[in-house]
């Protein structure tokens, strides 16, 4: 009852307040100065630290120029609901930290300002390419990457020594991956974990992109019935009805038990699986690169920053984006987060830490997964189909034609 | 009857009075009630009221919203997925009210039956409503892992019975699930009963006693109807709280599956804050309120027609 309350209260609020918002897109207005209030999650548990890394951020913006910051941390939870109820009753920040599949979803009905007319001269260059695909929606850029992430296969040295694998030499193909998984599965082991009710990026998706498809395009063409589309659903298929990925792998939100009882050889992680790893020091591992079938490829994300264009204060706002994200800044924010820079030349923060710079090497593999305005409504209905399908009741073909015609129905609204 | 007469005589002498002179004998109930009154006022009535005005709107949360009309009620008489949340929730019910208040008198009896430690009991059997739901949905996730070394599954196996799939199988995952409710809400109805048991005068029972009564009889002829107003009580807010379950499908299976636990709350919530399709969230509310309003109709209607029964 909590949430329907919620929703309603959201919705009057929106509506009472809609007609009084400003739509600031455009060329870029104003001068620097003024107060911005900038919303940020926390990204370690460790408090103390960030806010010496937001006041370190704050003071080289304040150095420049003569403008305020007010830096508030916001739990995690529910963040969407919370940006949408203070945009939506004009009372929002001036500068949001945004996924890839929200910024799509708010730039298409206007929520976001277009950052292009503030950019003149600023140094595009050095952003990882994989990172600007997720900040660009329709050739316009809305948002700059402050961190990127890359998911990839951790294997168990014990289980890969236990069906005689060499951990020097991991798969790279899903050819290589297979002959691997039937050995696993002979010796008693998992191959790999898939966690059929969790995100389609960290699932399906990725099988997709390596099979050389796609899932939908941003001008709304639907691609995931196509034959590498069909290929994933088939490879996931098999290496379902093979026992290669657990049994409960149709609805399963995580498996890091079977994974921590050593019964997996490997589980498809980022950098917060590193740090686990490495802090419970119980497993030996080593991480392989994305797989590739036709092409290399990955899911990883991108975290940006955004303004909304109903802020007072675009100019500043988007000035403050852009010393956020600059080369030094994206030092002393990853090297808090321990997540990968996504600049080029702020890598080198992690030339000390193996598996971080391994990891950082992959970033140009990462796909952001779909950007589209319907992209994350989609992802519920491909979803049931791949779970239609691993129960048995329809074909990959099958499942990937109904995804199809499900995806053509939710674009064309 | 006569009760009934009475209070209609009393309410007739009660408006009579002049206004002025009823507003000060009340006065100080409506100052008590005023901030109330405006609270719900705000936050429930103008919501309510104007929530469906949005139903026939495209509403944005930034940006002009347009009026649509009909337009996302009639999606909604031909949303398949829609009908079969209702559906889904409609099942989850089947299997979770009947079994939920079984399962409370069952407890109630228990600690009302001058069992040694009955108060440790009640404070065992209410620990799962105490708990935060997000701790008993991880261990149930956890006991009804749909692998081999799921702790239901290994006890299965010692039986000798096959490994289940449990919430990875469309026929299994919403009875799992009804499951996880019944073990959460189960103390709460025990607690109720427990006082309707209080309250049944002992001299009914030793009269069944003399009359050679079996104490199945004694439940059945004395027990069970004497508990009436609790099984209305009971049968209402279960109705209700099960035509509102979410937490468990959102937390445990993602409404899958193949949609099959996910409930009509939880697709209002995917349109609302995953689609940002709020106006036809607002629909799927009004969908929900209607159930619930005809449905808690119907359970008056047949179970709380009387109120006394001694």
């Amino acid at each position: 009852m909590k949430k329907i309350s919620f929703l309603t209260l959201l919705l009057v609020i929106g509506l009472v307040v809609a007609g009084c918002s400003n739509d600031t897109s455009g060329g870029a207005e104003g001068e620097v100065g003024g107060e911005i209030t900038v919303w940020a999650h926390p990204f370690t548990g460790d408090a103390e630290k960030e806010e010496e890394m937001w006041d370190k951020i704050s003071t080289s913006f304040q150095e420049e120029y003569d403008a305020e910051v007010n830096i508030e941390i916001i739990p995690w939870a529910n963040r969407d609901q919370k940006i949408l109820t203070a945009l939506a009753a004009n009372n929002g920040p001036d500068v949001f930290y945004a996924i890839p599949d929200q910024m799509p979803q708010y730039a298409d009905v206007g929520m976001l300002l277009e950052l292009d007319p503030y950019l003149e001269g600023y140094d595009m260059d050095d952003f990882v390419d994989s990172a600007l695909v997720s900040t660009t929606w329709k050739d316009k850029l809305y948002g700059l990457p402050i961190l990127q992430s890359v998911d990839t296969l951790f294997y168990n040295k014990s289980v890969i020594e236990a069906i005689g694998e060499d951990p020097e030499n991991l798969p790279e193909t899903w050819k290589e991956f297979e002959a691997w998984a039937v050995k696993a599965k002979e010796q008693g082991f998992y191959a790999t974990s898939f966690q059929g009710g969790g995100s389609m990026n960290n699932t399906l998706y990725p099988y997709i992109w390596q099979a050389g498809g796609d899932i939908v395009s941003a001008d709304n063409e639907v691609l995931i019935n196509g034959e590498g589309g069909v290929e994933a659903f088939s490879f996931i298929n098999k290496m379902y009805k093979n026992g290669w990925i657990p049994e409960d792998s149709v609805t399963a939100m995580e498996q890091n038990a079977l994974w921590e009882d050593g019964q997996m050889l490997a589980i498809l992680g980022s950098g917060n699986t590193l740090a686990n790893l490495q802090n419970k020091g119980k497993i030996d591992f080593v991480i392989g690169p994305p797989l590739k079938n036709k092409k290399q490829a990955a899911y990883g994300t991108t975290g940006m920053f955004v303004v909304p264009s109903n802020t007072d204060n675009p100019a500043t706002a988007a000035e403050f984006v852009k010393t956020l994200t600059n080369a030094e800044n994206q030092r002393t924010f990853n090297k808090v987060t321990q997540y990968i820079p996504a600049r080029e030349s702020s890598k080198d923060i992690f030339d000390e830490q193996p598996f971080l710079s391994q990891l950082a090497s992959y970033t140009q593999y990462t796909l952001p997964g779909v950007i589209n305005p319907k992209g994350r409504d989609i992802m519920p209905m491909i979803q049931a189909q791949l779970q239609a399908m691993l129960e048995g009741d329809v074909t990959p073909q099958e499942a990937a034609d109904a995804a199809a015609e499900a995806i053509e129905g939710a674009v064309s609204q | 009857m006569t009760l009934k007469n009475n209070n209609k005589r009393f309410n007739k002498t009660k408006s009579k009075l002049p206004f002025k002179e009823r507003f000060r004998k009340n006065a100080i109930v409506y100052i008590f009630l005023f901030p109330i009154l405006i609270h719900f006022a705000i936050f429930q009535v103008f919501p309510f009221l104007f929530s469906f005005v949005l139903t026939f709107m495209d509403w944005r949360v930034i940006g002009n919203s347009e009026w649509v009309g009909l337009k996302h009620w009639v999606n909604f008489f031909n949303d398949k997925l829609a009908w079969k949340a209702l559906w889904n929730t409609f099942m989850f019910s089947v299997y979770y009210i009947v079994p939920t208040m079984a399962l409370g008198l069952i407890l109630a009896l228990i600690i009302n039956s001058g069992v040694k430690f009955a108060g440790f009991f009640k404070g065992i059997f209410f620990l799962p409503v105490v708990t935060s739901f997000v701790i008993i949905a991880g261990l149930w996730g956890w006991l009804f892992r749909g692998t081999d070394n799921g702790m239901v599954n290994w006890v299965l196996n010692i039986f000798g019975v096959d490994s289940q799939l449990f919430l990875s199988d469309s026929g299994q995952a919403l009875i799992v699930l009804a499951g996880l409710s019944i073990f959460k809400v189960a103390g709460s109805t025990m607690i109720y009963y427990f006082a309707g048991l209080q309250s049944i005068p002992n001299q009914l029972y030793e009269a069944a006693r003399i009359d050679g009564a079996s104490p199945l009889k004694i439940f059945w002829k004395v027990t069970f109807p004497l508990l009436k107003p609790i099984h209305f009580y009971v049968a209402i807010i279960t109705t209700i709280g099960s035509f509102q379950i979410f937490d468990s499908a959102y937390l445990l299976t993602g409404g899958g599956p193949n949609y099959a636990t996910t409930t009509i709350v939880f697709y209002l919530y995917q349109q609302g804050f995953s689609s940002l399709n709020l106006s036809y969230a607002a629909v799927l509310s009004y969908a929900l309120f209607f159930v619930i309003l005809v449905v808690s109709l119907i359970q008056r209607k047949y179970l709380g027609k009387e109120s006394s029964f001694y």
